[in-house]
């Protein structure tokens, strides 16, 4: 049973700000909430003040031009995100990550800002926002700042979030000329969360030679984390097999994956080499028609 | 054979309550000053209790009362009635303890946040005993004992046996073993275990519950509660599924009543997904070593089988999956020699119990498993070495069944020309193949009921109208449409002109319930017979009036009363019962109709037999299989409603493929470790394989019209299918289920070793 | 606990309740309103039976608080039905036999109709994604995506009897 909290609906991102700042750490934000009222329920989560923003309009968009970038607002939902011609268009590794994620009910009411929040360190956003290149907008009282991706998580469950903060916003540069990126999850139900996953997004040189890389691993450690050893690899090379196999070798070595019912550590490090070399491989062949 | 309307394309009676969300199931139901009630479970595998404070809870405001073991008359019950020592649960126990998640405490209160609150309050004094959870491990001498006096934890023993097995293995020319581990699977029914009980001053109960059986209820209530079985009333007019795990008498069912007994006020209790998992009852996992003999040319000579059972803390329905598993295992083949020696060990585990396929699947993995890799040593065509040692109609089971209709054969021709058809398989692709064969219910009597298995009436108003009161139990699976079905081609009227009555105990009668796949073929004949009973009375008028010839027959087709020979020749029914009810001094017309088998072997009355075919894609990188095409040939005698039939199959297929390589009930010290919907893994509409169904006809003398069952066997092949699939696929096998990646992996790698 | 004030049009009908806002939309629904077409099965947001529709969008009752639903509308299964004509998903349901003990029904049926109503010319692939969200234990899914594929035919159009 979830315990009882006094709630405050926010209609504008000023007053949500305030709420936060008001009550601190006795408050929490809740948006589409598919994430949060599940740990609301088992109790594993309380709180004092629900600050409620999923009617903050104002915070529900999708934005692009070519020298900025791509910003989507924190409550856009991932139904939005799957379902924009703008996004398929110039970010398809996102509207495809999103068609996977959980299921349509979820997405539709579910919230890109809070997925990131909720720091799952399997859930499918973060390492694609990641491999992009990604960052996050983040808001207080006391003014605004922007957070990569890379720094974004600390550990299992936890952001770099300070208290009175909220996300506002998540950024995605625009893709350099000769850029591809590719996402998978390995799981036996097409919704499920992945049992490990890798995005990967590679800017090649011309069209052979790899200029940037960029791995991200999901659910093979207490965050979502680069696979830095195995981008570099890479940079300033040539695709072939025995590279491929070097870059998965590598990957492997960084992760580090817990056991659970759904799969050994062994195995978790087993896909992650598999997964690295076939989205490297798609990235780069997406990369090469870019 | 042409019916008009068995075998016809016939919508499900309850379809419009139950897409309109007029369907009313035990949560939906609200009675004046209802409580809300909530388990205490015992966060313990073994453990004697101490000691039950429930001072606490009881002064929460909004509780009313709480009641544990000693509210009780502290009856072991159990299902298998005729064998006392089989009779071992009490459902809230008096001395200790043998499960995590056994009931210890309920409590009731006016909200069930208030209730929910109250079980932290309760405080329970345990001394923790030593647990025991794997089979293996409590046999041996110096495993704790689950329950006082049954040495070696063996609960259960079984033997079947026929033909002189030595000579057999001797004769053999080549001879295989094999070691299996069949896992746990649970019930999973979309609605949770459930119950709103409700005792008045009268000193009458009546029980609302999800349950495939009210008249196994009502009697096993009387028999806790101290009651007349005719002061319980137990009400289920729609059930959301029970697949096996809801005729047994559970802690919804027992706590509401008891509880309502204390308080003269309706309790209900209804399960959480997570209660549902920890706390009601799974398919029984298995050991199993089959060891087999045969002849160069496939002949099957001997067949040898040990079978060790997880049973959990109680006897449930597991005395009866140890037998089945064995009997079935020797299906559909005939041997020359056969034994099979079952044991069921207690462990510290949620019991286990009977799930869809009753011990049959594990079965059938095992020996087709098995089979296939023979076939492929000895050079045989899979589907040859099937067929030459197949049973035939009229083929006797030595000592326990007469195979009365079959149509194995033709279920394997078909099935081999589809494979043939899809012709060279591209690269990871494999196209298992199982057979296997069914009972349609059970001759046993081991709930010693004195009444007759299966029961029906059939009443003609004056409207011509028919009520039909059954007591065989809808769960989904269309038994009502089925018996409306029967009744309306028996008497000669119309679906739509039939009302059933199911789901009372009050207003039906006696049946044994949904299980063992028994309804079409029991309660069928029931139906049937009750239905020619009304129609005799009704053509004796009709006789009477139209005075024929006495050569000639009456019959009703389609509302029309006729002569056999001159069908042009007759009387509207409608008309004709208005007249037979005034000369009945105005009385309904009645027809009783009621089914026990006699005489008919130690099993069933009648067995179905299928073939199917499972067409997987697996990537040999990661081990992930993926469902492409399964097609099932099989005979179900005369099929009565194939809407239900088609819906049947493509259902087991989803629960029969998960059971094979996607759900799982792992434990640690005998705590289930993913009780919930994200870490128990169903299969969903895009995992789901497209079907096919090719029936094949054929004509059962003990059924309705010829059908026999079909449920339950077409549960038995597909995990089987999955596992010779993959041996097609990649030439591995895994003896361990479920059949997950990492295992098909280790399999792979294990393969590239040895070679 | 205060209680807060809810606005909630639910199968064309104005209600007005106080409720405590940690108060879930299926609780709305099934408890207060009494609408107990939609049921539960879960409570990990898995199972799908509690899907309905707010606003066009199918959304699972159990994750959604209802005070988020404050000034919306939601449609149940109860709503499908007008005066006792059948939706033509719902007659779909009936003639392919997509249902047997009914439990998952009305999730399968409002996930449908969002679905169809969303992109009426649904492919089969589509489909059995439209219905990702939604458990069933007894029909194998295949007669819920066969009745779902029959209505975006056209088999089903409301012009006819």
């Amino acid at each position: 049973m979830i315990k009882d909290f006094k709630y405050l609906r926010a209609s504008s991102v000023k007053e949500a700000l305030g709420f936060l700042s008001q009550h601190k750490e006795e408050s929490k934000i809740i948006c589409g909430g598919q994430s949060l009222l599940i740990l609301l329920r088992q109790g594993l989560v309380a709180t004092e003040y629900l600050i409620d923003i999923k009617q903050v309009n104002e915070l529900s968009y999708i934005d692009f031009d070519a020298k900025k970038g791509l910003r989507m607002g924190a409550t856009t939902t991932h139904r939005t995100i799957e379902k924009s011609d703008l996004i398929k268009k110039k970010y398809k590794v996102l509207s495809d990550m999103e068609r996977y994620l959980a299921h349509i009910q979820v997405r539709n009411w579910g919230t890109i800002g809070g997925n990131l929040a909720h720091a799952d360190p399997a859930g499918d956003p973060a390492p694609v926002l990641m491999a992009l290149s990604g960052s996050i907008k983040v808001g207080s009282a006391k003014g605004e700042r922007t957070i990569s991706l890379d720094d974004f998580y600390t550990d299992l469950f936890e952001t770099a979030l300070e208290e009175g903060e909220m996300i506002l916003e998540v950024q995605v540069p625009a893709l350099a000329p000769k850029t591809g990126a590719a996402y998978k999850k390995f799981n036996i139900l097409e919704s499920d969360q992945g049992i490990i996953s890798v995005a990967a997004c590679v800017t090649l040189n011309g069209g052979s030679t790899c200029k940037e890389a960029r791995i991200c691993l999901g659910n093979a450690a207490p965050t979502v984390i680069r696979a830095k050893q195995a981008e570099a690899k890479l940079k300033g090379q040539k695709l072939d097999e025995g590279l491929l196999e070097e870059v998965g070798l590598a990957a492997v070595a960084e992760c580090d994956p817990v056991a659970d019912i759904h799969a050994s550590e062994d195995f978790r490090r087993h896909l992650v080499g598999i997964f690295t070399k076939r989205m490297v491989k798609q990235a780069w062949e997406a990369a090469k028609k870019a | 054979m042409k019916y008009n309307i068995i075998n016809t394309h016939t919508h499900n009676i309850d379809g419009v309550a139950k897409v309109t969300g007029r369907a009313t199931y035990t949560v939906d139901v609200t009675l004046p000053g209802m409580l809300y009630g909530r388990i205490l479970r015992s966060p313990h595998p073994h453990a004697k209790i101490i000691n039950v404070d429930a001072s606490k809870a009881l002064a929460l405001s909004g509780v009313k009362g709480v009641v544990t073991g000693k509210d009780t008359l502290g009856v072991k019950q159990g299902i298998w009635r005729r064998y006392s020592e089989l009779c071992d649960e009490q459902i809230l126990p008096l001395e200790k303890v043998r499960y995590i998640g056994e009931p210890v405490a309920a409590v009731a209160a006016i909200s069930e946040e208030i209730a929910e609150a109250a079980l932290d309050l309760i405080e329970v004094e345990y001394e923790v005993l030593p647990a025991v959870y794997d089979a293996m491990e409590a046999i041996k001498k110096e495993a704790p004992l689950v329950h006082e006096g049954v040495e070696r934890n063996i609960n259960v023993t079984r033997h079947i046996e026929w033909g002189d097995l030595e000579e057999a293995f001797e004769q053999s020319e080549y001879i295989r073993e094999d070691w299996f581990k069949c896992s746990g699977q649970a019930h999973m029914c979309m609605e949770t275990r459930s119950a709103v009980a409700s005792y008045t001053p009268e000193g009458k109960l009546t029980v609302w519950t999800s349950t495939q059986s009210p008249y196994y209820m009502q009697a096993l209530l009387a028999g806790v509660l101290g009651m007349k079985e005719s002061d319980v009333r137990v009400i289920a007019h729609y059930v959301g599924g029970g697949f096996g795990g809801k005729f047994e008498l559970d802690g919804a069912q027992f706590c509401a009543s008891v509880l309502s007994m204390k308080l003269f006020r309706p309790v209900k209790i209804v399960f959480t997904r997570e209660e549902d998992f920890i706390a009601s009852k799974r398919r029984t996992p298995m050991y199993y070593y089959v060891r087999t003999g045969v002849k160069k040319d496939g002949t099957f000579m001997a067949r040898e089988a040990r079978v060790f059972t997880e049973g959990g803390a109680y006897t449930s329905m597991g005395a009866t999956a140890l037998y089945l598993t064995g009997f079935f295992h020797s299906f559909p083949y005939k041997w020359q020699a056969y034994r099979y020696d079952g044991y069921r060990v207690y462990t510290n585990t949620l019991p286990s119990t009977s799930m869809r396929g009753f011990g049959a699947p594990q079965a059938q993995f095992c020996s087709e498993t098995q089979i296939d890799i023979i076939a492929k040593e000895l050079g045989i065509d899979r589907f040859e070495i099937r067929r030459m040692n197949g049973h035939t109609t009229n083929y006797e089971v030595p000592g326990q069944a007469t195979i009365a209709s079959c149509g194995l054969e033709q279920c394997i021709n078909k099935i081999e020309e589809w494979v043939k058809s899809r012709g060279k398989l591209p690269a990871n692709r494999g196209i298992g193949i199982s057979c296997y064969g069914f009972m349609s219910g059970g001759i046993f009597n081991w709930f010693d009921t004195p009444y007759s298995f299966s029961s029906a009436v059939v009443t003609i108003n004056c409207d011509g109208k028919v009520d039909l009161h059954v007591g065989c139990q809808e769960i989904g699976q269309g038994s009502n449409t089925t018996m409306a079905m029967i009744c309306a081609e028996e008497l000669g009227v119309r679906v739509e002109d039939i009302r059933v009555h199911s789901g009372d105990t009050a207003e039906c009668p006696p049946d044994l319930g949904a299980w063992g796949s028994r309804q079409t073929l029991m309660a069928g004949n029931a139906t049937k017979m009750a239905a020619a009973d009304a129609k005799r009375q009704l053509l004796e008028f009709a006789t009477a009036k139209m005075g024929p010839n006495i050569v000639y027959d009456l019959d009703i087709k389609d509302r029309w009363i006729h002569l056999v020979a001159r069908p042009e020749r007759g009387i509207d029914y409608f008309e004709l019962v208005k007249e037979a009810l005034r000369g009945k001094e105005g009385q309904r017309i009645m027809g009783r109709g009621y089914y026990t088998p006699h005489r008919k072997g130690m099993i069933s009355p009648a067995y179905s037999y299928g073939v199917q075919a499972l067409e997987i894609d697996v990537d040999p990188e990661t081990g992930k299989i993926s469902l492409l095409n399964c097609v099932t040939a099989h005979d179900c005698g005369q099929p009565v409603n194939p809407l239900g039939v088609h819906g049947q199959l493509e259902g087991a297929i989803s629960m029969a493929a998960g059971y094979g390589f996607l759900e799982d009930l792992p434990m640690e010290d005998g705590k289930i470790l993913n009780p919930n919907l994200v870490d128990y893994k169903l299969i969903r509409a895009p995992e789901m394989p497209e079907t096919e169904v090719i029936e094949i006809e054929t004509y059962e003398p003990e059924g309705p019209f010829g059908a026999k069952e079909a449920g339950e066997g077409l549960t038995n092949p597909t995990a089987a299918a999955l596992s010779t699939a993959l041996y097609e696929a990649l030439g591995i096998t895994v003896k361990q289920l479920p059949i997950t990646p990492e295992k098909v992996l280790n399999a792979l790698r294990e393969k590239a070793k040895e070679a | 606990m205060e209680r807060h004030l809810l606005r909630i049009t639910v199968n064309g009908q104005e209600h007005e309740l106080y409720i405590n806002p940690k108060t879930l939309l299926v609780e709305v629904i099934r408890d207060h309103l009494g609408l107990t077409g939609t049921k539960r099965g879960c409570e990990t947001v898995s199972c799908g039976a509690c899907t309905m529709i707010v606003e066009g969008m199918s959304v699972k009752g159990c994750s959604v608080l209802a005070m988020q639903v404050d000034g919306l509308k939601v449609t149940t299964v109860e709503g499908l039905e007008d005066h006792g004509k059948l939706h033509p998903i719902q007659k779909a349901f009936i003639d392919h036999g997509s249902y047997q003990c009914g439990f998952c029904t009305s999730g399968m049926l409002m996930s449908s109709k969002a679905l169809l109503d969303e992109n009426p010319k649904a492919t089969i692939k589509e489909i059995r994604e439209g219905l990702d969200g939604n458990l069933c234990r007894c029909t194998g899914y295949n007669s819920i995506v066969r009745a779902v594929d029959a209505v975006c035919k056209g088999q089903y159009r409301e012009d006819e009897a």
